[in-house]
């Protein structure tokens, strides 16, 4: 019942927010001389306080709907993301479909010279929707976190050198004592336990998400501004850089993160059902402990 | 089902391939030295290169998903 409540809320404040929207649309389309590529630049800026309203609106229904749950099925299977983590991933995941390319060929296309299939305002408001998605999932996620109050994808404070060790261990063994001379880790030691996610994803894959959504995102926000705010060149320049910097490593991200789950075929099932599978619910590499034991991640 | 991530993996293995290119061959354009200059030609050309080592790494796991699903998926 609740989720069907909440199924419910989240489209009303979808469909409220995409009125709200439109309204801004038709009032740009009517009101402003700027030619398109513009006119999207400030439809966006503000149309921004309202996407991250629904944000947060999608946080909230999730944190209210998905409440923490049973770690672990009759049949043995471990819960490992909540419906609400499910759902927003792949709401972030088309944001970034939509966001990513078109970035990217905004970025290469002046750099190659060269004219894509769409004019130009069209990978403009592509990529504006696609980056809405994201920060309406960036929104929810971080609502949906703090009003649950899990912090499992975090490590914990003090813990570093444990974590570091037990990433390095997960790591291919050229790669492994490379990094752990050059971080002076001592193998010998164990690692114990990572609790419901793997070292890897809390020591490299969780913070470098992080990091690049939030240098793009900050970024991003500054390059819109840049219309409606003066801004120094040289901060638009710099701004600029990173913007593109934080889009390689997304791309780079997005790679590994493929690579890394689709060698650990029950944590593919477990993004779009929310279980390890019963049948092998200690993901291939991960640390002694982890996720069967501890269940009951986000 | 495995396959079919396996390919499709594949498929944006091609894509990021062609984006590897781009950047490794836009490091060197004389309208990126002229305009861009020499950090954002080194910046191109190591992030192509990494993206291609990246590619490669997704490429060979999708074809030894292909190849043996079960035994390449740890499932």
């Amino acid at each position: 019942m609740r989720g069907l409540v909440g199924v419910l809320l989240a489209l009303v404040a979808t469909a409220v927010t995409g009125v709200l929207v439109l309204n801004i649309v038709g009032q740009s389309g009517v009101a402003q001389p700027w030619d398109s590529e513009l006119n999207d630049d400030f439809i966006f800026v503000r149309a921004l306080p309202l996407v991250l309203g629904l944000g947060v609106a999608y946080g909230l229904i999730g944190g209210w709907v998905w409440t923490r749950s049973t770690a672990r099925r009759a049949d043995g299977a471990v819960r490992r993301f909540s419906g609400a983590t499910v759902l927003l991933h792949m709401l972030i995941t088309v944001g970034f479909v939509l966001a990513l390319p078109t970035g990217l060929w905004q970025y290469m296309g002046g750099i190659l010279d060269v004219q894509g299939p769409l004019p130009v305002f069209m990978y403009y408001r592509i990529h504006y929707i696609g980056a809405a998605i994201i920060l309406a999932s960036v929104a929810a996620f971080i609502t949906y976190w703090w009003m649950t109050g899990d912090r499992s994808l975090l490590l914990p404070l003090g813990e570093w050198r444990r974590y570091l060790r037990g990433f390095a261990l997960e790591l291919p063994p050229m790669l492994r004592a490379r990094l752990a001379s050059l971080l002076r880790i001592d193998l010998g030691q164990p690692a114990g336990s990572s609790g419901a996610f793997t070292f890897y994803e809390k020591t490299f894959m969780f913070p470098g998400w992080s990091v690049a959504i939030a240098l793009i995102t900050v970024t991003g926000l500054v390059k819109l501004l840049r219309y409606a705010v003066p801004i120094p060149g040289t901060i638009v320049f710099v701004v600029s850089t990173l913007h593109v910097t934080a889009m390689v490593m997304l791309i780079l991200l997005t790679l590994d993160h493929l690579r890394y789950y689709l060698s650990r075929w029950p944590l593919v099932v477990a993004i779009f059902t929310g279980w390890l599978p019963p049948r092998r619910t200690q993901p291939r590499s991960a640390p002694e402990g982890a996720s069967a034991a501890s269940g009951g991640g986000d | 089902m495995k396959r079919l991530a396996a390919l499709l993996a594949l498929a944006w293995c091609v894509v990021n391939l062609v984006v590897a290119y781009w950047m490794v061959t836009g490091a060197f354009l004389a309208k990126t030295a002229q305009h861009e200059g020499i950090v954002a030609q080194a910046s191109l050309l190591l992030g192509g290169l990494l993206v291609a080592v990246f590619t490669g790494l997704l490429a060979r796991l999708s074809l030894r998903i292909l190849a043996a699903p079960d035994e390449a998926t740890g499932a």
